[in-house]
């Protein structure tokens, strides 16, 4: 038997459909939580606006990402081909109006780095990978994966109150509602 | 998101339509614009002295070039529409249908190009093939090989059978598939019969689009230099009528919109899909101008090479140089925002701009050609090889409006024949409820 006491995670709630999800989660997000999710097996349209979530500032991550991307690759051109080492072919001149030929690799750079951005900066923003999470102490949370629509709320969250918490989550109709503890 | 869940209640059971005496006054306008430039124009292209004849018919090519190609783009859209089965666009169709359906008129204001009094300004090869005694082909064979080499498909019989092919076809497709789409507002019976029947036409009709607007472009304007060829021409003309009529299309939605029409049917969201189409093209246009330029450049053959050569020398290139990043780098930042596309208002703006881009892209396509042309083919008269022809350009703007005036005569005429939406459309609610 242990001393130490278990940390509380949140409160965790079942939903019979992912309309009753959607609705639960525009309650949610009216009673102003702020750390809390939706679990579902599938996609839901439209249920990052019904959970109020902002949009992500991971397009001006991209945005300038593929800017170093042009930036290299212009950089990378111009040094080899006009600086160290010009190559004159067909009387071309090598100079910055050879700019043309240094598209491609631009335009492939920029891409690249894009790609890079896109998923590094993802991968950073929302916390993956990681080895385990806390809701997978749940027994039914499994579920999350095959049938189960969820919502689980925090106990950080500010406004995280053991008994009110619980019954706006009954009152927006969740089902098998738990308060999920973190393992040791 | 939580908006207003459109239900068929929501539809107007006979229809949106526009009351046409609020747009009874800018159509006499622009119809009164479009006929005194039209007697005008006739007079510049058929009685004026030899210099203005010459110098306007390259006008008059540049604006006649450039509203088609926003017809042509209209039936494309209505084409693609039909043939991948679309719903987002249901509740737009009819815009599109209606910008298609100019494209009959503005064909008419071709038919001065089929005149030798006026080609022989424009298309030089027509000079020598016309000048043969005897046996054309015979004489070319003498006088010009690479125009001997060319017959098969540079002759004067299968130019002309080609334009009247490219005028009726395509017009016929539009009308057929516009009948089509209208005859389905007031069908008490409104079955999915009409929608299958549009998808299976507009199969085969593709293909008389894709040759129209290649082949256009090949008669019309890469004929003005019989040496210079380029594969990525018909492309590059598709893109920017892609683009451009889009731009049109999202004025004319926003227009009707901002008129309180298209109520519960358009939202944002088809702005935004609008909106990204734009962008798309903005992207493909410059995609497709690159590469072309990219070949040509590259490979440094003197046929290929006397395009650019006039182009990207002295003041027009400053011009190209514009174009490179007005066409493409700025209007590609700009629309990358999403917010600026799910507003009708900040999307018609970037649509106005884009219509600009593109008369400068047809500007540059048509217009340099003239100095080269005309210097060559008399001298005397036109004052050698030159770059421009000084003063030339207020013929360029004449012919412009003149077609310009007719272009939004027959587009508002055509938006105030029928309902504004396709109201009995079995895909209706579907593309009313869209989210994106």
């Amino acid at each position: 038997m242990s001393t130490t006491r278990k940390r509380v995670y949140g409160y965790l709630a079942e939903f019979q459909s992912a309309s009753a999800l959607y609705k639960a989660a525009q309650k949610v997000r009216d009673a102003g939580f702020k750390k809390w999710d939706c679990y579902s097996p599938y996609p839901i349209h439209g249920l990052d606006g019904a959970m109020g979530m902002k949009r992500s500032i991971l397009p001006w991550f991209v945005f300038f990402g593929g800017m170093t991307g042009t930036a290299t690759a212009f950089t990378l051109a111009y040094t080899t081909q006009v600086v160290i080492y010009p190559t004159v072919v067909q009387a071309k001149p090598a100079n910055i109006f050879t700019v043309p030929a240094f598209f491609p690799v631009m335009f492939e750079l920029t891409i690249l780095f894009s790609g890079f951005t896109v998923l590094f900066g993802l991968l950073g923003l929302i916390q993956l990978p990681r080895l385990n999470h806390p809701l997978f102490a749940s027994k039914q949370f499994h579920r999350a994966t095959d049938d189960g629509f969820f919502i689980a709320i925090e106990a950080r969250d500010p406004k995280f109150s053991p008994n009110q918490t619980k019954e706006l989550l009954a009152e927006i109709g969740g089902d098998n509602i738990e308060l999920v503890e973190e393992e040791d | 998101m939580a908006h207003h869940h459109v239900t068929s209640a929501d539809i107007a059971i006979n229809g949106d339509h526009l009351d046409v005496s609020k747009v009874a006054k800018v159509k006499t306008i622009a119809l009164a614009i479009a006929a005194l430039g039209t007697v005008v124009s006739l007079y510049l292209l058929f009685f004026a002295p030899e210099k203005m004849r010459g110098c306007y018919s390259y006008s008059w090519l540049f604006a006649f070039y450039f509203f088609l190609t926003l017809s042509i783009g209209g039936c494309f859209w209505t084409l693609l529409h039909n043939v991948s089965n679309s719903g987002w666009g249901t509740s737009v169709r009819r815009t599109f249908e209606n910008l298609g359906s100019t494209y009959p008129w503005m064909f008419l204001f071709g038919i001065p190009l089929l005149c030798p009094q006026v080609q022989q300004y424009l298309y030089e090869w027509m000079n020598t093939h016309r000048g043969a005694h005897g046996n054309v082909k015979e004489h070319l064979h003498h006088v010009d090989h690479l125009l001997y080499n060319k017959y098969w498909y540079m002759n004067i019989p299968f130019w002309y059978a080609r334009v009247i092919f490219w005028g009726v076809g395509l017009s016929a497709v539009i009308i057929f598939l516009r009948k089509l789409s209208t005859a389905q507002d007031t069908d008490p019976q409104p079955t999915t019969k009409r929608l299958f029947q549009a998808r299976f036409h507009s199969t085969y009709t593709l293909i008389i689009f894709a040759l129209t607007i290649t082949f256009t472009g090949f008669d019309f304007l890469m004929g003005l230099d019989y040496k210079w060829f380029s594969t990525m021409w018909g492309v590059y003309l598709f893109a920017g009528s892609a683009l451009n009529s889009m731009a049109v299309i999202v004025l004319v939605a926003a227009w009707l919109k901002s008129q309180g029409h298209l109520k519960h049917v358009t939202t944002g969201e088809h702005f935004h899909i609008m909106g990204k189409l734009l962008f798309a093209f903005t992207v493909f246009w410059a995609y497709i101008a690159f590469s072309q330029f990219f070949l040509i450049w590259y490979a440094g053959i003197t046929e290929e090479t006397s395009y650019f050569l006039i182009r990207n020398t002295g003041n027009w290139n400053t011009a190209m140089i514009f174009l490179v990043f007005g066409h493409f780098v700025v209007p590609f930042v700009i629309l990358l925002q999403a917010w600026l596309k799910k507003n009708p208002k900040t999307l018609s703006i970037m649509a106005v701009y884009t219509l600009a881009m593109h008369v400068l892209d047809h500007y540059l396509i048509t217009i340099p050609e003239r100095g080269i042309s005309l210097g060559n083919i008399n001298p005397k008269v036109f004052g050698g090889i030159t770059p421009s022809i000084p003063g030339a350009f207020w013929g360029d703007i004449l012919a412009f409006v003149t077609i310009g005036a007719a272009f939004v005569f027959f587009l508002l005429r055509a938006v105030g024949q029928h309902s504004l939406y396709p109201n009995r459309d079995p895909r209706i609610l579907e593309s009313a409820n869209l989210s994106n």
